[in-house]
């Protein structure tokens, strides 16, 4: 952990050097490239473009192509080496064929509806929670806090292995917290601030969401909500919450009071004044944060997998379901489905890229 | 898929041919089913899945009832399965999945007893179904509470033209089984110009490679017909891998990866059919599959250059008292053939229905109907013979009938010797059963599938393989209660006492 | 810090979102005003924290209790029965110690140079900050710095155990080379990249966009893909690979070339996220500062060194924060593509984890996912303590 060293004067660099590459490593003026300079920069950046987009191209052409193109070995042109066949595309989206279609439609819907829904409430409740903190002055007492954390313990303890309802394990424990948060709450004093609320809302990304997905599996089979699209978004939506409240709270708190002083002198209440004064200036900060939110919910598998059996299928399932056939991996229709899926956050994704250009995902980062 | 789809015509003209025959017993059932939907759960499609959708349709018109398929990755639908039915979930009515699993799923009360559906159902042709999944795949403690539609087990495919350009006969032992990879490893098979493989095993991990030890196991440790068991002893529910004969078993699987694809061990059932189909691989084990998918002149370059035959077998097998190798002799291997111990293996014993206790009785009646309209001879026996739909035969009247598989295409001989090399594995009163109690999963997905692909990828020796399945096994036995398990494992093998 | 005035865009007040025109006149009106108003307090914070509390901590303490027990999933549930810590001591003594840890056997040269090398460095570097030079010591920040040295001990020891003697990682030490060595690479790509951008170039926005795509995929799918481009055979490099001669070659077979194409696939779908906020950065720092340093006749690289790089560095920090934490997380890739294979030489912890209840056996799973969340915990808190609050405390 060493330390920066403080920025010193640095010592001039020997500027004899061999002519030729002075004149083309050195700018014509300042805040311009070089000849030389440019050269090596767009060449790199042309080629990283390559590694990125030829990823893209394999399945586009991979979709194109019979499986006997796939197999007899790698072809690159579509028309040059292999004849392209839209006969993937045709199988998915034929709408007179039953099975295919409805095999992709389903898990379609089901994603919009949970990836849309999820990343609507999460920025909803997490720019609130994140505005809140940024605004408002919370003393949690450190006593009521203990309180809570035991209860729930004994309330899991209850559910989990005595085969205590949950729903009355859940009601006798806030019955208790609310008694003994008037009684012995009073007794400490020390109470938390917002920083530390905000700690500990970040702080939940950490948690690998395989260590909460087997009791949220137990909580949602108990209520009898397994496989249903509402598990899917209100899981998502607290995986995702502290992202939204890391991103948001420090967007909020650059925002000048100011505006929102006089709003309130006004006669604006909070909930107006934030809706009418504070989102409205968020505006490019929540549209990088939706798109963040939406792009980690639409692509996430593991927890879709515990959670959905049937009904509530999405679309990474199906696309790791590809792995079946017994003529080996359908790499076309794979190709396929991957390439349906894409389509939609891609156009977002230059829907809002002029929000992402600004720096946006800077602001909570700076920490 | 396009030749999916072309298949496909196929299938519907040789329906529509069947004709009559093939509606007859579900129209007079007319719209029995109005209004019922039946909600099954299987691995993706087309395998399996596929035909399940096409005939569903079929179904729904001849009965109303709605067959509505799903599907989950392979590795995650045993637990999905359970999960749904033991918590209350019961999204699901219908399960198609490996026999095997059954028994720890109708233990738990979770499965529907259709032993009366199928005495009242003449059209299922019961005694049609061959001996060892009629008894032993679709039943447990006497009940039958599967249906199969896909009838399971190993066999040898070798290529014709490589081992008779070499001189070879195909192999009968194991030993033969290298000998006659290593000759021909290495030469152009396919006439691309490029060497070629000897043998063709799929070795993924998490995937189907496990099969492939017992496969090789079963020579050396059963030789008293099915009722003898692979897995354990029946009495002390000892395991039955720490021996030689499962050493020589390991020996010999690490031994096929010096004449195999060199990423063998990335690759999965479904990554080598287009190996082998291409016509790069001379020996491979696998299910029945590859009869029907070699006649497929769209993709397969191997058609009528391929034959089976029943898995090679062993003339030393484990003397259980010891754990040695031994001779054959008549006593101890009393089904030997020219004293070559044969034990084909069942390996997931088949793709088979079973319908969830929990379901409305009306669902659970079309799901039966159902179930029984796939099994059925007027469907099955030609389904069977369609290389996609992932179904192999499993009733006698399949593999008599020469016919129905010269229509597909095969040539008479090869229909004669692929059919051959089935009765001869499906007959062998020394089939092996996969195992098929409680932990199922835990034994051989677990356990036997990650200690064997440690061994493969060389990271244990022979020795600690055997000790570390050993242990995992004891410790899921206990885990389940030993008494319990031995008494399902003697009921599994057909053992009453 | 720089400021913040280029991050707020096209601020209009007054130019109200039609929904909230809509919720702002049903609020403005009556007496449910009034008392949302009285509440907004509680109402602006409560969603999150009550839906934190039954997702998020609720299944924490749920998890916890599970990893003490031995549960079996029955017909109509399921049972639990207590067993202490015996999950935990099967998993770091018992019989998986070799996948969760490795596999341990005579600990060689090497790797008892590893071990004391690693203790004298931490052992300094406690020394140091009790002698208080580096600032004020303080109780918890001492236990704090205990908790992390022992930890990255007992890694270190784990690593000389095993890597370093010749013997097979477990999940945990293969999750750490996904974290510390990917997470790496992307780093120094990321920033490679993002330095490239930020020069005078024309075309910046479409290299922006371009870059950032591989985010958009899932990992599932990214898995896939990075199969198909692998293959030596049927793959697009198939004629490069023959060309050099390892036609035959199968980066699947040997641990190493396995772990190393997850990383490939790992990196490809996160550089992007590295670079855009890194390349955002750049463009924060003050360009007089960076004029200044031509005028005064600097170098590219000293400029680099001297100028820029303090300026981004609480941003990489942060940065690299939320790229590790997720890191630790990765589970799509090598279950899509090795399915933890060969052997055990690909699965990294989740996928263990992940495993294990696929086996039917919740209890191991949540013993080794509460393994994961230690470890994780840990390495974090402790970067972010030490690293990104330091930083951001000089330079801020």
């Amino acid at each position: 952990m060493a330390e920066i060293p403080a920025p010193t004067p640095a010592p001039l660099p020997a500027r004899a050097r061999a002519r030729g590459l002075r004149r083309w490593f050195e700018p014509a003026r300042i805040g311009q490239m070089s000849r030389g300079g440019s050269i090596v920069v767009y060449g790199l950046l042309v080629l990283w473009s390559a590694f990125v987009l030829f990823p893209f191209y394999w399945l586009a052409i991979t979709s194109l192509k019979l499986p006997v193109d796939v197999f007899d070995g790698p072809s690159f042109l579509p028309w040059v080496d292999f004849t392209p066949n839209l006969h993937a595309w045709a199988d998915l989206l034929d709408f007179s064929a039953k099975s295919p279609l409805a095999e992709t439609l389903t898990p379609y819907r089901n994603s919009v509806i949970i990836a849309f829904c999820s990343t609507a409430l999460c920025v909803l409740i997490g720019a609130m929670a994140a505005y809140a903190l940024a605004r408002i002055e919370y003393k949690p007492r450190l006593g009521n806090i203990l309180v809570f954390v035991v209860l729930m313990v004994v309330t899991a303890v209850a559910v989990g292995v005595y085969g205590v309802d949950l729903w009355i394990a859940a009601a006798v424990g806030g019955a208790l917290f609310v008694l003994l948060a008037r009684s012995v709450g009073r007794y400490f004093k020390r109470s938390v601030g917002n920083a530390d609320i905000l700690f500990w809302m970040i702080s939940q990304r950490i948690l690998p969401p395989v260590v909460a997905v087997v009791p949220i599996y137990m909580m949602f089979q108990k209520v009898g909500m397994l496989d249903t699209h509402l598990a899917i978004i209100l899981t998502y939506t607290v995986v995702n919450l502290p992202i939204v409240v890391w991103l948001m709270h420090d967007f909020f708190a650059s925002i000048p009071i100011d505006l929102e002083e006089s709003a309130q002198l006004d006669g604006a209440s909070r909930l107006m004044t934030f809706f009418e004064i504070v989102v409205p200036l968020a505006r490019a900060g929540l549209a990088a944060t939706t798109l963040l939110v939406l792009i980690l919910s639409w692509n996430e598998y593991l927890v879709a997998l515990f959670l959905s059996t049937t009904q509530a299928q999405t679309l990474p399932i199906l696309v790791a379901g590809m792995n079946g056939g017994e003529k080996g991996i359908l790499w076309w229709t794979m190709a396929v489905v991957i390439i349906i899926m894409i389509i939609p956050v891609i156009a977002m994704a230059l829907l809002l890229q002029r929000f992402i250009s600004k720096g946006i995902l800077l602001g909570a980062v700076k920490g | 898929m396009f030749e999916m789809k072309r298949t496909l015509a196929l299938a519907t003209v040789g329906a529509a041919a069947l004709g009559a025959a093939a509606f007859a017993p579900v129209a007079g059932a007319e719209m029995k089913h109005e209004g019922v939907t039946v909600n099954i759960l299987t691995r993706p499609g087309p395998v399996i899945a596929g035909r399940l959708e096409e005939r569903g349709e079929e179904f729904k018109a001849a009965t109303g009832a709605t067959i509505k398929v799903a599907t989950v990755p392979f590795a995650d639908l045993f637990q999905k399965l359970l999960t749904d039915w033991s918590t209350g979930t019961n999204s699901i009515d219908v399960g198609v999945f490996a026999s095997g699993w059954a028994v720890e799923l109708a233990d738990s009360g979770l499965l529907a007893d259709l032993s009366d559906f199928v005495a009242n159902d003449p059209g299922i042709q019961f005694d049609d179904i061959a001996p060892y999944f009629r008894e032993f795949n679709q039943k447990i403690d006497g009940k039958t509470y599967l249906i199969t539609v896909d009838g399971d087990f190993h066999m040898l495919y070798y290529r014709t033209d490589v081992l008779e350009k070499n001189g070879l006969e195909p192999p009968d032992t194991w030993d033969e089984y290298l000998e006659v990879a290593a000759a021909v490893h290495g030469q152009d098979m396919n006439g691309d110009g490029e060497g070629d493989y000897g043998s063709c095993l799929f070795k993924k991990r998490n995937a189907q490679s496990f099969w492939l030890s017992l496969s090789v196991a079963g020579a050396f440790l059963q030789t008293q017909g099915t009722g003898q068991g692979i897995f354990f002893d029946t009495e002390t529910m000892e395991p039955l891998v720490r021996n030689e004969g499962f050493a020589e078993a390991l020996r010999i699987l690490k031994a096929t990866g010096q004449y195999g694809p060199p990423d063998e061990l990335n690759l999965d059932v479904t990554d080598t059919r287009p190996i082998v189909l291409s016509g790069r691989c001379a020996l491979l084990l696998e299910w029945g599959d590859i009869g029907p998918l070699s006649i497929d002149e769209e993709q397969s370059k191997i058609k009528g250059l391929v034959a089976s035959k029943i898995l090679p077998g062993s003339t030393r097998v484990v003397d259980r008292a010891t754990g040695k190798l031994v001779d054959c002799t008549p006593e101890l291997c009393p089904h030997a053939i020219d004293g070559v111990n044969h034990t084909p293996f069942a390996a997931f014993g088949g793709w088979s229905g079973a319908v969830n206790a929990k379901a409305d009785s009306k669902v659970i009646a079309a799901a039966y109907d159902f179930l029984s309209y796939m099994n059925s001879p007027e469907q099955s026996n030609y389904d069977v013979t369609l290389g996609w739909t992932g179904y192999d035969p499993y009733r006698i009247s399949q593999f008599e009938n020469v016919q129905l598989w010269v229509d597909q295409g095969f040539s008479k001989e090869g229909a004669e010797n692929y059919l051959g090399a089935i009765a001869q594995s499906l007959n062998s009163p020394n089939m092996a059963s996969d195992l098929r109690i409680p932990g199922t999963q835990q034994y051989e997905g677990i356990c036997l599938d990650r200690e064997v692909a440690r061994f493969l990828a060389d990271e244990i020796s022979v020795e600690e393989t055997m000790d570390n399945i050993y242990e995992c096994w004891e410790e899921v036995t206990e885990d389940f209660g030993r008494e319990r398990q031995a008494a399902l494992y003697r009921s599994s093998l057909g053992i009453t006492n | 810090m720089a400021t913040r005035d280029g991050t707020i865009g096209g601020r209009r007040p007054g130019e109200d979102p039609a929904a909230a025109v809509v919720t702002t006149a049903a609020l403005r009106s009556g007496r449910l005003a009034e008392w949302f108003d009285r509440q907004a307090r509680t109402l602006f914070i409560m969603p999150a924290v009550v839906m934190i509390l039954i997702f998020s901590i609720f299944p924490l303490i749920a998890t916890f209790i599970l990893s003490l027990s031995r549960v079996r999933l029955r017909g109509g549930g399921y049972t639990m029965r207590y067993v202490g810590a015996r999950n935990y001591e099967k998993q770091i003594f018992g019989s998986e110690q070799w996948h969760f840890l490795g596999t341990f056997e005579e600990v060689s040269v090497l790797g008892w140079v590893v071990t004391a090398a690693g203790a004298g460095l931490l052992a300094w570097w406690l020394v140091k900050y009790l002698r208080g030079r580096s600032g004020r010591v303080s109780v918890v920040g001492t236990i704090g710095r205990l908790i992390t040295a022992s930890v990255l001990f007992g890694l270190t020891f784990m690593f000389a155990a095993t890597l370093f003697s010749g013997t097979r990682l477990g999940t945990l030490g293969v999750t750490l080379f996904y974290v510390v060595v990917g997470c790496g690479i992307q780093f120094l790509i990321g920033l490679g990249l993002a330095v490239l951008c930020a020069q005078p170039i024309r075309g910046r926005t479409f290299f922006r966009v371009v870059f950032f795509l591989p985010m958009m995929v899932t990992p599932i799918g990214i898995g896939f893909t990075f199969r198909m481009m692998a293959d030596t055979g049927k793959g697009p490099f198939a004629p490069i690979w023959q060309w050099i001669g390892l036609g035959d070659f199968a980066w699947a077979v040997n641990p190493w070339t396995a772990r190393a194409f997850i990383i490939v696939g790992d990196s490809w779908q996160w550089i992007p996220f590295i670079f855009v906020v890194l390349l955002a950065a750049l463009e924060n720092v003050p360009r007089d500062l960076v004029e200044a340093g031509h005028v005064d006749g600097a170098g590219g690289w000293q400029i680099f060194r001297e100028i820029t790089w303090p300026q981004i560095v609480p941003v990489a920090a942060t940065v690299m924060l939320i790229r590790v934490i997720e890191g630790f997380k990765l589970v799509d890739l090598p279950n899509m593509m090795t399915g933890g294979g060969p052997g055990i030489a690909t699965e990294s912890m989740t996928l263990h984890s992940f495993f294990a209840w696929r086996a039917l056996d919740p209890a191991q799973s949540a013993a080794i996912s509460y393994l994961l969340l230690f470890v994780t915990v840990v390495l974090c808190v402790s970067y972010f303590m030490l690293v990104v609050r330091k930083r951001a405390a000089v330079h801020g």
